[in-house]
């Protein structure tokens, strides 16, 4: 993962912080493959524009190369989120740095069904 | 032609990794127990899929059937809900549930499949809810024949399709609403319903309440929940969710390669499937007697025959099937095993009353829709 993680962190100009506070790739990969979401500059971005309307592990499940991680986002500018074009290509790069083709697949939560599933409850 | 090559080979891949990171818990447990599970995928909107050892019985049950929505689940207030017919008809109608209970009412036992289920498993990938296998079942529906409903507002000689959209409603206003059509034909056959219970139970909340499409055979996006609009027509609508989302190549392409907007058309029918229930990948099992079990289904035709294999697709053998035939529900296949100690990748493999076989390698589209292809559960015997 490192190998992928370090070229993209220096594309965004965070390769300090990269460098610095990274986490073994080993515990990056498996943070990324239960769904969190890294700090990161791009970060608060991703939070006000696309978790208005969905929860984060929508993007987490993704595995996408980068012109795919590029043509959602521009479908979610065109259903509205309020993301000018500067910004969604910021987001759409941080998504493609992360949840890459290669990385594991995700790890869903088995759980009961959500309120309102089953007739009464 | 053995599956070995494709197949296995890109499961022994990323299925060995895959099932690392899926076993939380030994799945024999949840199929012993029969809980009230199911795999969360996403937290809002609300997607969730089957636990795979839901699919060892003919009918689902509510607590373990899936869920899938585009946006947040309506609020019904079912004293003021109507379901609203206009359009090309002679008379409008602005009908109530009471009006609904009171017309006759017939049970349609059916598959509810998303479109996108499976759509985890195709190369190169796809973006989407991930949907592994669990994003489907089998209930049994009750409801007012749709026919009778529009026998009331009286279609006039143009009409071709119906437009049809539920009471839920997108965060954002800019964001499409989720409008479906069906053609006509489909809408007055029989068996299509307004549905108002599930396996004899009111719908709950997240199942459409108090009505819902059940278009028999159908891909579950024409399955439109809490149902308040249905407008006649004599042409396709132009809306998103219709005219661009929810369409198959007219031909298959090259997987990855970009497919032209005029060579894609609407889904209608789901296609012949076939799932091991009574298995997980990565499961360890003990020596000696073992019964395989799963279910089959496919669209508008009953299942024939289900096959399995112990061998990587090199030989199959023919499965007992549970039951009579059904046009539109699940079909269990069971088949006794004698296992010794070994690594195993069995595989089932459906075929339809029509002669329609689950291929080894499922027709690649831009939005990993109707995968279909043999899938091969990955188990060890040990002594």
């Amino acid at each position: 993962m490192i190998r992928l993680l370090v070229p993209a962190a220096l594309l965004l100009g965070v390769a300090a912080l990269a460098a610095d506070n990274a986490p073994p790739a080993d515990e990056k990969t498996q943070a990324l493959v239960e769904g969190k979401l890294p700090d990161d500059p791009a970060l608060p971005l991703v939070q006000s524009k696309c978790l208005l309307c969905h929860t984060g592990d929508y993007l987490t499940q993704q595995r996408l190369t980068e012109g795919q991680w590029q043509r959602t986002v521009d479908k979610m500018r065109r259903f509205g989120t309020p993301a000018s074009e500067e910004e969604g290509k910021t987001i759409a790069a941080y998504l493609a740095r992360n949840w890459t083709t290669d990385l594991p697949p995700p790890r869903p939560v088995r759980t009961p069904p959500p309120k309102g599933s089953v007739p009464g409850r | 032609m053995s599956l070995d090559r494709r197949q296995f080979l890109k499961s022994s891949l990323a299925g060995a990794a895959a099932a690392a990171w899926w076993m939380k818990v030994p799945s024999l447990a949840y199929a012993k127990g029969g809980g009230e599970e199911l795999t969360r995928m996403t937290e809002r909107p609300i997607n969730y899929e089957s636990v795979r050892s839901t699919f060892t019985t003919r009918i689902t049950p509510i607590e373990r059937f899936y869920l899938r929505n585009h946006f947040d689940i309506p609020t019904v207030d079912l004293a003021k809900w109507r379901l609203h017919v206009r359009g090309l008809v002679e008379k409008p109608l602005l009908l109530s549930l009471a009006d609904l209970e009171k017309m006759p009412q017939v049970k349609v036992e059916a598959v509810l499949q998303c479109a996108g289920n499976g759509r985890a498993l195709f190369t190169p990938r796809v973006p989407g809810v991930q949907w592994r296998y669990g994003a489907m079942g089998n209930a049994e529906w009750t409801g007012v024949r749709l026919k009778d409903v529009l026998a009331l507002a009286r279609p006039k000689q143009e009409a071709a399709f119906i437009k049809y959209q539920g009471a839920e409603r997108p965060t954002m206003d800019t964001t499409p609403a989720f409008v479906r059509a069906i053609p006509l034909a489909k809408a007055i056959h029989p068996d299509t319903l307004v549905a108002l219970k599930m396996n004899g139970k009111p719908l709950a909340l997240n199942r459409g309440r108090p009505a819902r499409l059940v278009v028999p055979g159908w891909v579950g996006d024409d399955w439109v929940r809490a149902l308040v609009d249905v407008e006649v027509r004599a042409d396709e609508p132009k809306d998103f969710f219709y005219d661009s989302a929810y369409r198959f190549p007219v031909t298959p392409g090259a997987p990855g390669a970009p497919i032209p907007a005029d060579q894609m058309k609407p889904m209608t029918k789901v296609n012949v499937k076939s799932l091991i229930g009574s298995l997980s990948d990565g499961d360890v099992l003990r020596p000696g007697d073992h019964e395989l079990r799963g279910v089959a289904f496919s669209g508008e035709a009953g299942i024939d025959r289900v096959e399995v294999s112990f061998d990587g697709g090199k030989s199959w053998t023919q499965a007992q099937l549970e039951g009579p035939s059904t046009p539109y529900g699940f079909r269990v296949f069971r088949h006794p095993w004698k296992a010794e100690a070994g690594t195993y990748a069995i595989a089932s493999r459906a075929t339809d009353s029509a002669g329609a076989t689950q291929p080894e390698v499922p027709v690649w589209n831009p939005a990993g829709y109707l995968y279909n292809a043999i899938d091969p559960v990955r188990v060890e015997v040990q002594s």
